[in-house]
């Protein structure tokens, strides 16, 4: 152990959670996996709906990802689709932020967006896996761009408030130090046979020397000052050419500062399956799908369009709507079938003749509360003097994340940081402030990690999902104990409406949940609608 | 569709049946973020005001005036519900609608990203927006008065 000599007396049983900690994930992943929790996207390439009957019709509520998946797709069926969209835009969440666009929350506070030109905050999703091929799909047959998306960054920092003083640690050395220090503990067990039970004599020579390679450890299996560790977690001073080559290496931080400061939260941040390399973005910002999707289907979207009643009886489907440019005069558009993807915290509201099953699955689920604020600085100062390339910084202040433009690089002009992407309480609190508040304290606390902030700031957009007018809140928040009772109930067929989108989807908040949910709404629907055959 | 007061309550076996799996469960992983570090703690805010302009003006605005868009948040301003304090706690504890619970026990809470209020913070929020907003009800309940209510 390096700098830290109390590292080495960590006791048996903080070790053993430590491992917990570490291979406890796998276990854990299993039996996600058999409830459902983390699942693959069970995209399948195109659907197949041949055989639409001649004339059937169908009303898609919601022109997000999910409602023109499902309007693109019977589209290309032979279905009449007619689109209902509250927004002047296509999209829904799927949507970037540019300069020169207008944003009136509810409580009708505007923020007029003033970032340079081909900047821009996404202020729903920023990312995309590269296994949620049902996304992939239609971004590639939309013809929009798609470039990495960096999630982890050995460079960007984990940052407590709590521990370093303050001082944000390259995430790089973080992980280095916990994993070297682990690899060191565990060898010391195993050398002191300690580990017998569990590995046998055989494989103890290779469980040593994969640890070695593993933790970065030198000859001794001990993590400590070696160009070994230096190689993983950066050196004092560089290795160069000439007279001034010769690198010195760096001195790891020992294990109790790692373990106290709670980095350690931080950097498994890029393991989950669905945060794992490569990861995407559309060039131009996640907004350019919806946009696109948007063109594609053109008239068929009827957009300022508030539904406020669904009715259904044996003839078909029909909504009430009002245009929000001229409210007070309803008007209906009738189909035989409906795709309803309304977010729930709406629908919730919107009188609609269901069954009690369905009618009690749709209030059930409480929306999580989600806050993005997006920061323009007169320079790439994280690039320029930090030598931070995308990715993202993770603090255990309230603004939880800084995230850095994966795009760009090396620019001389203005850049656009995500200075805040919070949840929980913290999101309640800054929903609670006006706009340029919630600027301001992303400000204040940012500018504990870069303290560039304070001279280089130049403008600010802030989103708080519960002040969105059309989704009443960020993504629909399940708990096992509510999706037990309520999941099925809110994906089956109401006579003639069938619900989608990510709340109808065990992939919450992903785009990825409101192509599949609604493929397999319409793959339900085109059975249904060819078991009725052909309208006379 | 409104689902005045409680439906059902869940047994004390339920309610652990639900812990047992919460224990292998991290909640992030289900969702779209990675929030390893969003923290846990509770508000810290004890008076109805502090805790009103913290959370509860995030949707039911500043003046309690509630807003329209694609769908509505109520106003609190001027609320004839409000006559009844018993209405206005379980709102708060169990959730309506849309509007999440605020009483989850600890696990569950942290599995949703809910907050928790303890009852002595329900009070005073609910005294608080009887007392406010042009809302004019004498009485004011106590921690004791909410904790007889059913919690979810």
């Amino acid at each position: 152990m390096a700098t830290d000599p109390t590292g080495s007396s960590v006791s048996r049983r903080s070790l053993l959670r430590m491992i917990g900690a570490v291979a406890g994930s796998a276990t854990m992943y299993q039996a996600m996996d058999a409830l459902g929790f983390a699942a693959d996207s069970p995209y399948q390439g195109p659907i197949d709906l041949q055989g639409a009957p001649r004339g059937a019709s169908v009303l898609v509520l919601g022109a997000g990802v999910a409602g023109m998946t499902a309007a693109i797709e019977l589209r290309d069926a032979g279905y009449q689709v007619q689109v209902l969209e509250y927004n002047a835009r296509a999209g829904g969440r799927n949507w970037s932020l540019r300069g020169g666009d207008r944003y009136t929350e509810l409580g009708g506070l505007t923020q007029e967006c003033r970032f340079d030109k081909d900047l821009y905050i996404n202020p729903g999703p920023w990312r995309i896996p590269y296994h949620h091929r049902g996304i992939l799909s239609y971004a590639k047959r939309l013809n929009v761009p798609l470039e990495p998306f960096f999630q982890v960054n050995y460079n960007a920092y984990l940052h407590s408030s709590k521990a370093f003083g303050g001082k944000p640690q390259r995430f790089r050395e973080v992980k280095a130090d916990y994993q070297g220090h682990v690899a060191e503990l565990l060898a010391k067990a195993t050398r002191q046979n300690e580990l017998d039970a569990a590995v046998t004599t055989e494989d103890r020579e290779k469980l040593l020397e994969s640890l070695r390679h593993w933790g970065a450890l030198d000859n001794n299996f001990s993590y400590t000052i070696s160009d070994a560790a230096s190689v993983r977690r950066g050196w004092k001073k560089k290795p160069g050419g000439g007279l001034s080559a010769r690198p010195v290496p760096s001195e790891p931080t020992g294990l109790q500062h790692i373990l106290s400061s709670g980095l350690w939260e931080g950097v498994s941040s890029g393991d989950d399956y669905d945060m794992q390399t490569s990861l995407f973005q559309p060039v131009g910002g996640m907004g350019r799908i919806g946009e696109a999707w948007g063109r594609e289907l053109g008239a068929l979207i009827r957009y300022n369009a508030k539904v406020v009643d669904i009715h259904q009886d044996e003839s078909g489907v029909t909504a009430t709507y009002e245009d929000t440019q001229s409210p007070g005069s309803p008007q209906k558009a009738t189909a035989d079938w409906c795709v309803c993807t309304i977010p729930l915290s709406i629908l919730a509201q919107i009188p609609i003749n269901v069954g009690t099953p369905l009618a009690t699955a749709i209030s059930a689920v409480p929306y999580a509360s989600a806050v993005k604020v997006g920061l323009q600085f007169k320079r790439r100062f994280w690039e320029e003097d930090e030598h931070i390339y995308g990715g993202i910084t993770y603090t255990d202040l309230p603004i939880t994340n800084i995230g850095y433009p994966n795009t760009g690089y090396f620019g001389s002009g203005k850049g656009v940081l995500l200075g805040a992407y919070i949840w929980g309480l913290n999101a309640m609190e800054f929903t609670s402030m006006a706009p340029e508040e919630r600027i301001a304290k992303a400000l204040e606390y940012g500018s504990q990690i870069h303290p560039q902030y304070h001279t280089e700031f130049d403008n600010g957009m802030a989103v708080a999902w519960h002040r969105a007018p059309f989704t009443m809140g960020c993504f629909g928040m399940w708990s096992a104990a509510s999706r037990a009772a309520h999941y099925d109930d809110l994906c089956r067929f109401d006579n003639r409406i069938v619900l989608a989108g990510e709340h109808a989807s065990f992939l919450g908040g992903w785009q990825e949940g409101g192509v599949t949910s609604a493929l397999d709404a319409i793959g339900r629907l085109h059975q249904r609608a060819v078991a009725q055959g052909d309208k006379a | 569709m409104s689902r005045l007061f409680f439906t059902r309550y869940r047994s004390r076996a339920a309610r652990a049946g639900a812990l047992w799996v919460l224990a292998l469960l991290p909640a992030s992983l289900a969702w779209a973020d990675d929030s390893a570090f969003t923290s846990k703690a509770g508000l810290d805010a004890q008076s109805g005001a502090a805790i009103y302009s913290n959370i509860c003006q995030g949707c039911h605005m500043p003046q309690a005036q509630g807003a329209v868009g694609a769908g509505h948040y109520p106003a609190l301003a001027g609320d004839p519900k409000l006559v009844s304090w018993e209405y206005v706690a379980i709102t708060v504890l169990r959730g309506r609608n849309g509007m999440p619970a605020f009483a989850l026990p600890a696990e569950q809470a942290e599995e949703t990203r809910a907050v928790h209020l303890t009852d002595a913070q329900v009070a005073e929020v609910v005294n608080y927006v009887r007392h406010h907003f042009g809302n004019h009800y004498k009485q004011s309940v106590t921690a004791e008065q909410v904790a007889g209510l059913p919690h979810p």
